[in-house]
């Protein structure tokens, strides 16, 4: 244990340690053995998280040296990485895409929702292989998180570290956030990074509800419905409808906050999309967790939510 | 099959006296050329709004050439782009329209398959297949096809390197099915010594002597056409001494033109108007 001041790369390490980054997996790729330190008794793998963090800022130069940070495609088809994404979006300029990778919007200059980024980055090459696959088709270098077990096929960039737990996730791209802003010169260098680790961090719709639950007091006046088959007061209704209206949701977030966060299946991803709307305004923490409560709550209608949800993608 | 002879025996009577009338047909689409779409459309033509971001570059006039394009491995997905480079000196010439059959409860279902071979006479070469219902349209769809695969053709010297470029650099060969198409460099006056398929590529890539060797079943046109221009596309695939200096590396025109690209086009305000 270190007793003397650490330097910012040694707690960043400790950070990625205290997340389990560096676990990897029971199988290896052998394109990933240079980057592992050796195999516990149990099967798993050790990283190397020194080499993570070399690739890590190798990643953030490559980020940087995009002049036009729109044109960078941050992707996780995976839930644990969606709020990650988003928030790493918000913080780089990056364009977020949380959920299904529709195929052809690298390739189909016909679809609306066609792209041409230039770079893409993604949390994990087998989940994610779509996006892998058209990006070689389109000249994009990628730059993904890889697990031991990862197919490092198409990928330029790949970053050795745990990409199953959410906590890991989350503190990737925290820190890779972090060195993009540190290079650009946002951040200055050496100074803690005011935003929290666990704003990257992907959270249950149960957990999201009960943070709703602590800070929004007003549920009383809607007389809150405990259940999911119950009656509907006339204020739900109108607030699904307003659900594809996004650049509504904000103006009615105290309102809607009391009443929302009673059914609480919402798919992360509709919270997530909500997020992404409110990413223009500046986000204090208790707003953001406001915004992502009613959508986690309306979501009990949950055909009406999976329909508009998708197509904020 | 026995069944389905005697379940549509009507359909496969009818069918075989079509295919014979088509197949007249065809014969009169190969001499027919670039016929079938007279003046009219003009419109649509001007107004090329360009989707990729290579689309528009080309239609502000940064990119002038085809082979900044090639050095870039650009993919076009806008026959506009070849037209604004190419423009006036892309010739085309349809090479066979194939009729083609798929059975159905109701007889045969008979799709046109038109092979069109676009080039400037100047080292640009491209092919275009394109199946639909009526001819004109597979003509149309072939010759766009066409144009998006337009590839540079490398020329060389047969022996002293006087003039212009005249043959292929080296023997090279492609293959495509059964079909395996040879080019051997020729010396100045030779001519096209090739059969009269891969000859009209040939000379739409600007080839003027080469010896050509062909194996493999060169009736299918299709194949034959192909493996020709597959042997034109290794061209510049084969490393020879003068590609052993180092590649100076330029920056990808996307990376070069970031701020034009940036700003947003019209067609992007017009759909913040409507939503």
């Amino acid at each position: 244990m270190a007793t003397r001041v650490l330097s910012q790369k040694e707690q960043d390490i400790q950070m990625m340690l205290a997340a389990a980054v560096h676990l990897g997996a029971r199988n290896c790729d052998f394109q990933m053995e240079r980057y592992v330190y050796k195999r516990r008794n149990d099967g798993v793998h050790i990283i190397n998280l020194g080499k993570t963090w070399e690739k890590l800022q190798l990643a953030a130069r490559v980020i940087v040296a995009i002049e036009n940070p729109q044109d960078i495609i941050v992707q996780s088809a995976r839930p644990y990485g969606q709020r990650a994404v988003l928030k790493f979006a918000q913080y780089t300029g990056a364009h977020p895409i949380a959920g299904r990778h529709t195929p052809g919007t690298f390739t189909n200059q016909l679809q609306t929702s066609f792209s041409e980024p230039r770079l893409l980055i993604l949390t994990d090459p087998r989940t994610d292989h779509q996006p892998i696959k058209e990006s070689a088709l389109g000249n994009i270098p990628t730059i993904s998180f890889c697990d031991t077990d990862s197919p490092m096929r198409y990928v330029d960039i790949g970053i050795p570290a745990n990409n199953k737990g959410k906590h890991s996730i989350g503190c990737l791209f925290w820190l890779l956030a972090r060195m993009v802003l540190q290079m650009r010169g946002t951040i200055p260098l050496g100074r803690k990074w005011e935003v929290m680790v666990d704003l990257f961090f992907y959270r249950d719709p149960e957990e999201a509800k009960e943070q709703a639950e602590e800070e929004a007091p007003v549920a009383p006046d809607f007389g809150a419905v405990p259940d999911y088959g119950a009656m509907v007061p006339t204020d739900q209704w109108t607030t699904e409808q307003w659900m594809p209206d996004a650049a509504a949701v904000p103006a009615a977030v105290p309102p809607v906050a009391g009443v929302e966060w009673t059914a609480g299946q919402a798919p992360v991803v509709a919270a997530d999309g909500w997020d992404a709307a409110a990413a223009p305004l500046p986000p204090p923490p208790p707003p953001v967790d406001g915004v992502a409560a009613p959508a986690g709550g309306s979501s009990g209608w949950e055909a009406a939510t999976s329909a508009p949800s998708p197509s904020w993608e | 099959m026995a069944e389905r002879g005697g379940g549509d025996r009507g359909g496969f009577g009818r069918g075989f006296g079509r295919g014979r009338g088509d197949r007249g047909r065809g014969d009169r689409g190969r001499g027919r050329g670039r016929g079938g779409r007279r003046g009219g459309r003009r419109d649509e033509e001007e107004k090329w709004v360009p989707v990729t971001k290579l689309g528009r570059l080309v239609k502000e006039g940064k990119i002038t050439s085809l082979e900044q394009i090639y050095l870039h491995s650009l993919p076009v997905k806008e026959h506009q782009i070849i037209d604004t480079l190419l423009g006036g000196r892309l010739k085309d010439e349809v090479m066979k329209i194939m009729p083609v059959q798929k059975q159905t409860r109701a007889g045969q279902r008979t799709r046109f398959k038109a092979f069109v071979v676009v080039g400037d006479t100047d080292g640009h070469v491209g092919l275009g297949v394109k199946c639909a219902k009526e001819v004109a349209t597979a003509i149309r769809g072939a010759i766009i096809l066409a144009k998006l695969s337009v590839i540079p053709v490398r020329r060389g010297y047969w022996g002293n390197k006087i003039g212009k470029p005249h043959t292929v650099p080296c023997k090279i060969t492609g293959k495509c099915g059964s079909v395996t198409v040879r080019m051997v460099p020729a010396p100045r006056g030779a001519g096209i010594v090739a059969a009269r398929v891969p000859k009209k590529v040939l000379q739409f890539a600007g080839i003027e002597d080469v010896f050509t060797s062909s194996r493999g079943s060169t009736k299918t046109l299709g194949n034959f056409v192909k493996a020709t221009f597959e042997c034109l596309m290794k061209t510049y695939g084969f490393l020879t001494p003068d590609f052993w200096t180092e590649t100076r590396f330029n920056k990808s025109p996307f990376q070069e033109y970031t701020d034009l690209l940036s700003k947003p086009t019209k067609a992007i305000l017009i759909e913040n108007t409507e939503s």
